[in-house]
């Protein structure tokens, strides 16, 4: 096990308990790609090739997981992932437009990284928030029923407060409107790896 | 007898096999369900849905794959109905959607089973006036196979292939949705010892080789079904031609043999036939060296040459590459005209002739598929013998449990349940601990006890004691219920060998000390000398001490093949006369003082026999190069100089005079060879036992003690003049590398990439590796920087100053 040699020995750690976890040791590949972004800033060639070493595949059939998900990040990620929804719910109710207004705000384009690192915009599928549409998440931290106006405030905040982590409650309360139900993980966690599935192995808790 | 089912398909009841997939049966019955991801080879994942049908259930009739669906008894199934025929439209109106519709200027257009379907099957037009995907076209994959990604439907058969079938898992889907290609790893390219097999099954243009892209058109080209001869598998191809050149090899599916697949070597070596290199007239030695001749002049020459010499002084030495009625030709007239038993196929590369042709008992290829044990002590098969190193990776997929052992790394340890590994030189001390299933050895000795067993012996290198396979061999026997296959690799070594091409063998594997059968041929031939031959070793000593005089070298390259380089060379050059048989001036038959141009595969026909013994048709496809000519119709012109009748200018009658004086291939009629009758060839004899059986016992093999000892194995891709011809592949040869346990590079010391010298002359870089056991090394064989070095049991290793 020569791949994942020069991690962070915390993060060596547990992607052993990872594999560990599996009785097939391929079921650890999406679970190692977390791990492997937080060690890399996000998924890169060698994120992949270190995962393949670990589990015994291919990088070609790491890859082949990561490009399937949306939530592998193969590029670089700015500080705040701003994913604005645009599916049923949110685009009759003006997610088209509350992303208009975000990537006015951001002076970032939908499906790129700003300059200076701290913002991605994004478009996303229905993140469960119909409720509450038009819906945003930060850090996929849930902000329901935006208008362009709250969502361009919300980035100003963001740009301006720089918040370490970035939380649901606190964003609904500054800037939200109709709220859907109480959503979302528990603990928020970066761009790149919050991972309410995977919290057992407390990669949900990294990145703090 | 297997169990049926009966089932109905459009209104006419049928029994068919059970366990089968619906739409393997509705084929076997005439029913012909159109497909894409369906491959007969490959697992079904039900990926196009091209393959949709009604089907009967409790609620009514349903759509579903058929060929993901297995056949119940009372199945009722539609494939014709109204609503098939728009799901079919469907499918092929969403498939459409994206392809390129490039047919004029794609190479599958005439072949190609999206055209072909949409024709039977699509709508006929399409409702899409959106934008098409595009993609950067094409990309090469690997170096022999490129991907017009636009093209591609999502089959998965790639994939599949690359997975399941060759075990190098490179080819992959990637990103999701309208924006799926298939990819490779970045900088990681496919490159599979059988990638081209993914070409063949693509059922659209998406990948295609770099050799045939854009050379014709399917309706142009002529087909001829042939057997490979890059190894003794003898896999089914046909050989594809356009205006009298090949351009294109195909595997065919012959179940009992290759079952479709090819190696990348057997698919893209035939542009070597057609190298610009390749000798196209007689060569006559002159004062400023080879001048071209005609072929009476240098046929006189070599005739009353070899006519001036005591049989006793002349040698053959090659036929391996040759058609059966070639080899039995070269045996007859070297035996019976020049009068010399001084006659080897094998280079001092080989096996014991009486145990590569006899060995009993003999298992087939497809016995691979019925055991539950496979023994592999020998070469690595991917290396030497790729189709039958995927025809193990296919029985142990089916469950067989695998042993193997080797003195390094093998293709087929990732898949093996036990590796045992022993030191080159040391094997006979192992093999010995392993039969008596002493400490660490006890979990494989297990395995050889749970029969069917098929052992696969071989020689693991030219540095290792042919004994040693017979040691192994005897080990198989020894099991209660084994069967055993020999691993010689060269073409139709085995051929040549059961034509007599061997010192202690005459034609039909008889031993040249049975005298019952001597005398018999020797009123067939006219005259036959008794006793054994020397062997390739002995005869280069003896031309080399000028105990004898002069050589027939026939498409071989001592120089290049034969454990000790040095001793061909000097043997060559200190011989009187040599004639070479060859296609080529190699490092061998640039010696020669006659080189006759040889008709090479693709070129000839006649019959050839493969390593479990099949006896199958060999084909010519082109004319020959130039004035290239077959061996068999060379010779007959050289005999009648010397005034014998060889009567072997037709090569039919040739095969019939096997079939009459070779008592394996007794009753051998040309219907059992053609491709027609059965198409698989048939395993010789018919009927009745071995002419010659032989039964190894158990040897020893001295145990070599040295601090180096040398594992020499052959690699797929060498730096033969075969390879060195054929442009496909010829950047694909392996470059020399030392690969050491890393407890002993450090005592040398060196490290990674450091360079170090072989018994002082070849220099190479060193690859750690701890497969290799402590106290030897591994260089490839043949390769780029190996040629000349001797496959000595031990070699002198040592780092080289600054060399990094
Ligand atoms: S490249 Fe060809 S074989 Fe591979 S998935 Fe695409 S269509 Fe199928
Ligand atoms: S559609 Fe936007 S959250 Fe469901
Ligand atoms: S052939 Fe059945 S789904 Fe493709």
């Amino acid at each position: 096990m020569t791949a994942a040699a020069n991690w962070e020995a915390g993060r060596r750690e547990r992607a052993k308990t990872m594999l560990g976890a599996y009785p097939d040791r391929r079921s650890a590949i999406m679970p190692l790609l977390y791990l492997a972004s937080l060690e890399y800033g996000h998924v890169t060639e060698q994120a992949m090739t270190d995962v393949a070493e670990l589990v015994g595949v291919t990088p070609a059939q790491v890859q082949s997981v990561a490009s399937f998900y949306t939530m592998f990040k193969r590029e670089e990620v700015g500080k705040y992932l701003v994913s604005v929804c645009t599916s049923i719910s949110c685009h009759l109710l003006g997610g088209d437009a509350v992303i208009d207004a975000v990537e006015d705000a951001t002076g970032v384009e939908r499906g790129r990284t700003g300059d200076d690192g701290t913002f991605s915009v994004e478009r996303a599928e229905c993140i469960g928030a119909c409720g509450g549409a038009p819906a945003v998440q930060v850090n996929y931290e849930t902000v329901e029923g935006l208008t362009p106006d709250k969502a361009k405030a919300l980035v100003k905040w963001l740009a301006d407060s720089q918040p370490e982590v970035v939380l649901a409650d606190e964003m609904q309360q500054l800037f939200g409107g109709v709220r859907s139900f109480d959503w979302g993980p528990l603990e928020s966690e970066g761009p790149v790896a919050a991972v309410p599935a995977f919290g057992p192995f407390g990669s949900a808790k990294e990145g703090r | 007898m297997p169990d049926t089912v009966s089932i109905n398909i459009n209104g006419v009841a049928h029994d068919v096999e059970a366990g089968q997939r619906l739409i393997v049966a509705a084929e076997s019955v005439g029913e012909v369900i159109p497909r894409f991801c369906h491959h007969d080879k490959l697992e079904p994942v039900g990926k196009c849905r091209m393959c949709l049908v009604e089907v009967e259930g409790p609620r009514g009739k349903v759509l579903m794959p058929s060929c993901t669906l297995l056949v119940s008894d009372g199945m009722v199934v539609d494939t014709e109905s109204a609503v098939v025929k728009k799901a079919q439209e469907g499918v092929l109106e969403f498939l459409l959607i994206n392809h390129p519709l490039d047919c004029p200027i794609c190479d599958k257009g005439g072949e190609c089973p999206l055209q072909d379907q949409t024709m039977q099957w699509g709508p006929g037009e399409s409702r899409f006036v959106e934008a098409k995907r595009n993609f950067e076209k094409p990309i090469p994959v690997s170096d022999v196979v490129l991907l017009d990604r636009e093209r591609c439907v999502l089959c998965d058969r790639c994939v599949r292939a690359a997975d399941d079938i060759a075990g190098d898992p490179l080819l992959t889907f990637i990103d999701r949705g309208n924006h799926v290609q298939i990819q490779t790893f970045p900088n990681e390219p496919f490159s599979s010892y059988f990638s081209g097999n993914t070409v063949q099954l693509c059922p659209v243009g998406a990948l295609t080789s770099v050799d045939y892209r854009f050379k014709a058109r399917p309706w142009d080209l002529g087909h001829t079904r042939s057997v490979s001869f890059v190894d003794t598998v003898h896999s089914s191809v046909d050989a594809q031609t356009s205006r009298g050149k090949l351009v294109r090899v195909y595997g065919i599916e012959n179940d009992r043999v290759n079952e479709g697949w090819l190696s990348d070597k057997d698919r893209f070596i035939f542009s070597a036939v057609h190298s610009p290199d390749r000798v196209t007239a007689p060569l006559v030695r002159g004062d400023d060296g080879f001048e071209e001749a005609s072929w009476s002049d240098a046929m006189a020459l070599v005739a009353s040459r070899l006519g001036g010499y005591l049989g006793g002084e002349v040698g053959a030495i090659g036929g391996a590459n040759n058609t059966n009625e070639e080899a039995y030709t070269l045996a007859k007239f070297m035996r019976s005209v020049v009068g010399s038993s001084n006659l080897d196929a094998q280079l001092g590369d080989g096996l014991n002739p009486h145990l590569a042709a006899t060995v009993t008992p003999r298992a087939t290829i497809d016995d691979l598929d019925r055991a539950a044990t496979i023994f592999v002590w020998g070469p690595d098969l991917k290396e030497t013998l790729p189709v039958l190193y995927l025809r193990v990776r296919k029985a142990v997929r089916n469950g067989a449990t695998l042993v193997v052992a080797s003195p390094a790394g093998t293709g087929l340890d990732a898949i093996a349940a036990h590796v045992v590994r022993y030191r080159a030189g040391s094997g006979s001390d192992v093999l010995r601990k392993f039969a008596s299933g002493d400490k660490g050895y006890e979990g494989a000795r297990e395995a050889l006890d749970a029969g069917p067993v098929v052992g696969l012996v071989g020689r693991s290198s030219l540095a290792e004691d042919p004994m040693m396979a017979e040691a192994a061999a005897g080990v198989v026997r020894s099991l209660p219920d084994s069967k055993l296959l020999t691993l010689l690799t060269r073409a139709n070594i085995y051929g040549a060998l059961d034509m007599g091409l061997a010192p202690n063998l005459l034609p039909g594997r008889v031993s040249t000390a049975d005298d019952e059968h001597a005398e018999m041929l020797e009123d067939a031939w006219g005259h036959l000398p008794r006793g054994t031959g020397r062997s390739t070793t002995q005869m280069l000593e003896d031309l080399a001490s000028g105990a004898m005089r002069a050589m027939v070298l026939v498409g071989a390259d001592p120089v290049r093949d034969c454990p000790d380089p040095g001793l061909a060379q000097r043997a060559l050059e200190a011989a009187e006369f040599v004639v070479a048989f060859d296609a080529f001036v190699t490092d061998s038959s640039i010696h020669a003082d006659v080189i006759l141009p040889a008709a090479v595969w693709g070129e000839v026909s006649g019959t050839a026999t493969n390593l479990e013994g099949r006896v199958q048709e060999v084909n010519a496809s082109v004319r020959p190069a130039g004035q290239a000519r077959s061996l068999n119709a060379a010779l007959d012109d050289i005999a009648h100089l010397m005034g014998v009748d060889l009567r072997a200018a037709k090569v039919a009658d040739v095969t019939r005079e096997i079939a009459a004086v070779a008592p394996a291939y007794a009753g051998i009629t040309p219907d059992h060879l053609t491709f027609e009758s059965d198409g698989d060839g048939v395993i010789v004899p018919l009927e009745g036992e071995q002419p010659l059986k032989f039964i190894p016992v158990e040897v020893s093999v001295p145990v070599v003690t040295s601090r180096l000892t040398l594992h020499f194995p052959d690699a797929l891709y060498d730096d033969g003049v075969w390879n060195r011809n054929a442009p496909t592949i010829a950047g694909l040869a392996r470059q020399a590398e030392a690969r050491l346990h890393p407890r002993d590079a450090s005592m040398l010391p060196v490290h990674e990439g450091d360079i170090v010298s072989i018994e002082e002359r070849f220099v190479m870089p060193v690859t750690l590796d701890d497969t290799v056991p402590v106290g030897s090394i591994v260089v490839p064989r043949n390769v780029v920087g190996t040629k000349g070095l001797t496959a000595s049991t031990s070699v002198k290793v040592e780092a080289v100053e600054g060399g990094a």
